[in-house]
């Protein structure tokens, strides 16, 4: 049989964080070291409107003008404030309550916390962001994890 | 280069006399490389027949050791060059932040648990973490990397010449996820494995198995045969059978794979499983191979 001629493989610290995002509830994204959205799981799916696998890997830029997040009069923020940046960029976790966009247009005011991913073999690899909804229905969906992604 | 399987067994050494066609000896597979040297991956119990058959005279020797395990590592102390003031043998296995390659083997080769010390072996032996990028020993180029099992484990690529050998004897690509759907990039070993012209795999659980050793660091056959046919590897040798499963058992487990390989698109003749003391040839084989003891 012949091999698919695929990119670049991940590094297994990054195949086995998705493998994790994949088996829990509670809404996460899996960053590159360049920021480039890699995966979001089904939990993240909800809260966006949309599943992964319609959006596919995304750059940074594009992904903040669909996604967010938004300051307060709806622009979007700096991408060097973002959690996310942060934890790429200083190697440390970060956290903030930010307003992200779902596909529907409707806005979702969500704490973030970002937490970088160090590789033993291949360094600082990526970071894993994780999302709560800040609003309370939608949070104690998730964390009982009753929520339903739309296909 | 020559293949001679010296232990397919995984997890424990498992004997008997229901267990003496495929072998009850843990892991370990010596390649003759075109150049005529030898190269050995992993050191389970195997290593210690492996050790007999070796030529007296042979002194340099070099260990590619997966992980640590026990059943990867337990025939190093049985290995009769590592008690001869000639041999030079040169480990290499994955590195750790916490302590030496040296130091996490010595937990093992240490009292109470053996009789000798690491320090205490007459040959010279040197402890070495795989390099990160791609190595040569004895003509043939090498490269390791980490993979989905419990704890720090590696697989390896080895070329030589026109052939390709990968070894990942320990291996759980599908963990979490479905193997057939998932994106190549996404896919453990994908890249060591890709277009081997004999890949030696981690097949130790049939599917009906499987559900209860989930996250145990090991495949099932459909993970085997679906990551062997999304990698094209030319061959396939089932590897790391389950200490439970008899001869008879692991028979029907080959016939079960042969048969989903053929519905998979690809010929069962590919589809072979290991048996301590086979011996398989890929590419150029050297053309007077050292001279065997008998064992
Ligand atoms: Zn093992
Ligand atoms: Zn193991």
């Amino acid at each position: 049989m012949r091999a698919e001629m695929p990119g670049p493989q991940k590094p297994l610290e990054l195949i086995l964080a998705r493998n994790l995002l994949t088996s829990v509830t509670t809404p996460a994204f899996l960053v590159a070291r360049d920021g480039t959205l890699l995966f979001y799981n089904e939990g993240a799916g909800a809260l966006i409107g949309r599943p992964f696998e319609d959006i596919g890997q995304l750059g940074i830029e594009e992904w903040t003008r669909r996604f967010g997040p938004f300051d307060d009069g709806g622009e979007p923020l700096p991408f060097a404030e973002l959690p996310l940046t942060r934890a790429l960029r200083e190697g440390r976790p970060a956290h903030d309550e930010l307003t992200v966009r779902s596909a529907d247009g409707v806005k979702h005011r969500i704490a973030a916390s970002a937490m970088p991913i160090v590789g033993a073999a291949s360094g600082a690899s990526g970071a894993m962001v994780i999302f709560w909804p800040v609003d309370d229905e939608q949070a104690r969906e998730v964390t009982t994890g009753r929520h339903e992604v739309s296909r | 280069m020559r293949v001679r399987v010296w232990g397919a067994r995984g997890s424990v050494p498992a004997p008997g006399p229901e267990m003496n066609r495929y072998g009850g000896n843990t892991s370990c597979v010596e390649l003759t490389l075109a150049s005529g040297e030898t190269l050995i991956l992993d050191a389970g119990t195997g290593i210690r027949t492996l050790g007999f058959s070796l030529p007296p005279d042979l002194a340099r020797i070099n260990i590619l050791l997966t992980h640590l395990h026990l059943d990867h590592i337990q025939g190093l102390m049985f290995f009769p060059p590592c008690f001869r003031t000639e041999s030079i043998i040169r480990i290499f296995g994955p590195s750790s932040p916490e302590a030496s390659l040296e130091a996490r083997i010595a937990r093992y080769i240490s009292a109470p648990l053996s009789p000798v010390e690491v320090r205490e072996l007459p040959c010279d032996v040197s402890f070495l973490d795989a390099p990160a990028t791609e190595w040569e020993i004895g003509g043939c180029t090498i490269r390791a990397e980490a993979v989905t099992h419990r704890g720090p484990t590696l697989g390896y690529r080895i070329t030589d010449r026109d052939a390709t050998v990968c070894y990942i004897p320990d291996h759980e690509p599908g963990l979490g996820t479905d193997l057939a759907e998932l994106g190549s990039e996404w896919i453990s070993g994908f890249d060591l494995a890709r277009e081997a012209d004999l890949l030696i795999h981690d097949c130790q659980y049939t599917d009906e198995e499987y559900p209860g050793h989930e996250g145990w660091g090991h495949s099932p056959v459909n993970d085997t045969l679906t990551f062997a046919s999304r990698v094209g590897a030319r061959r396939t040798l089932l590897f790391h059978h389950d200490p439970l499963h008899t001869d008879g058992f692991l028979d029907d487990l080959h016939r079960t794979a042969r048969r989903r390989w053929g519905e998979l698109g690809g010929d069962p003749e590919q589809i072979a499983i290991a048996a301590e003391r086979a011996e398989i040839a890929i590419g150029a084989v050297p053309a007077s191979a050292p001279a065997r003891l008998a064992v």
